[in-house]
């Protein structure tokens, strides 16, 4: 059963490619889908900043959520003196949302993975931008339903789309509960998105 | 690769000698020999980079054992840009169904390949399936797999001998070494 599995998802993982920020991004794809390792491109934002008035002005958006996994990655190219902006990011993220785990790879762990599978002519276009910051978007409560242009690469089927469905539940239940638990650390109320975050 | 290879100067240090891997593989054939006794275990090995690791363990394990072989495909090989996905480039020549599968790798980083190698096993049914690996990189693993016997946890540097390869050189060093930067990154 699990061979015809492993066949099927060799058979269904689509081609159909998201627009990659950073070519390091699409280049991590192409690993996952080679060792079929189901992603969606950054499918959530997750507030980590909040105005007086309560809304979202800073959101950290994952570049890659790996749903059998339940594991966030986040890669940055960036040179290690440049990553103190996306640290702190994720620092925050981790603090509002314990339960998110996220992955990061940075800039030397992507060079010895592009080593370790001998793709030496990627290693120099390792420049990154100091974006991938996330622009406002909506919605931008965590919890929320993946946006309708999260891209799930490999389709498993009807049988498995329900499960996949199930997890998806169980994640949103899981961070909803974060966001709670974020919410409720900060001072604001869950139930009301506008209560004004403390200075 | 065109820089020539130099198996003394292209080591930059020497992070496991041949007498410490020799220590270690002998108490983890002792343990395994422990907690397999009776039983009907088959060593599966990964190849290439597990070779060394493989010959020396499977004679300290005092067990009547089977060994046998795998190999897959990797990432940026040669018939990566065609099929696009892993594949199994040598099978199991038996099968495993009924048997306690003991998977022997040379290192363990992401975890990709054993990740995969894991549910292919898995659905050959053996009556169990544990992880040895010489080699534990934790700092890179994108895929968290329980290992049930590690012979040594490494800093997340590119290590080379006793198996583990640069550019299919180097795996015959008698000692696991890190590879100066200068051999793959090239002058600057």
């Amino acid at each position: 059963m699990e061979q015809r599995d492993l066949r099927e998802d060799q058979a269904t993982v689509a081609r159909v490619r998201p627009a990659f920020a950073h070519h390091s991004e699409a280049e991590l794809a192409r690993i996952l889908d080679f060792y079929q390792v189901r992603w969606q491109y950054e499918p959530d934002a997750f507030p980590i900043g909040w105005s007086l008035d309560g809304d979202v002005v800073e959101s950290f958006s994952p570049d890659f959520f790996l749903p059998d996994l339940d594991l966030y990655v986040e890669l940055t190219t960036l040179k290690q003196t440049l990553v103190r902006k996306k640290n702190r990011k994720l620092r925050r993220l981790r603090e509002l949302y314990p339960d998110v785990r996220i992955k990061l790879f940075y800039a030397r762990d992507f060079r010895m993975l592009l080593l370790k599978f001998g793709r030496l002519g990627l290693l120099g276009e390792l420049s990154g931008t100091t974006g991938q910051a996330t622009p406002p978007r909506e919605p931008v409560v965590a919890g929320s339903a993946l946006p309708s242009d999260a891209v799930v690469v490999a389709d498993d089927g009807e049988a498995d789309a329900e499960a996949g469905h199930a997890g998806r539940g169980r994640r949103r239940g899981r961070r909803r509960r974060s966001a709670s638990r974020a919410a409720a650390a900060v001072g604001i109320d869950p139930a009301s998105p506008v209560t004004p975050m403390p200075a | 690769m065109s820089r020539p290879v130099d198996l003394v100067n292209d080591i930059g240090e020497v992070l496991l000698t041949e007498e410490q891997i020799a220590a270690r593989v002998a108490e983890l054939g002792r343990k395994i020999s422990a907690d397999y006794a009776g039983r009907n275990l088959t060593l599966v090995s990964v190849l290439k980079g597990s070779l060394p690791f493989m010959a020396d363990l499977m004679r300290q394990i005092a067990l009547p054992l089977r060994i046998d072989l795998m190999e897959v495909s990797s990432y940026g090989g040669t018939a990566t840009e065609s099929s696009g996905l892993v594949r199994i480039i040598k099978d199991l020549s038996a099968s495993i169904s009924g048997e306690d599968v003991l998977l022997v790798e040379d290192i363990i980083d992401t975890g990709l390949t054993l990740n995969y190698l894991v549910r292919y096993l898995r659905g050959k049914n053996p009556a169990s399936l544990k992880i040895c690996t010489l080699l534990d990189k934790p700092a890179r693993r994108l895929v968290e797999i329980p290992v049930d016997y590690q012979g040594f946890e490494i800093p997340d540097q590119f290590v080379v001998g006793y198996g583990l390869d640069y550019s299919e050189r180097y795996r015959n060093l008698r000692f696991v070494g890190v590879l100066r930067p200068e051999v793959y990154s090239g002058p600057d």
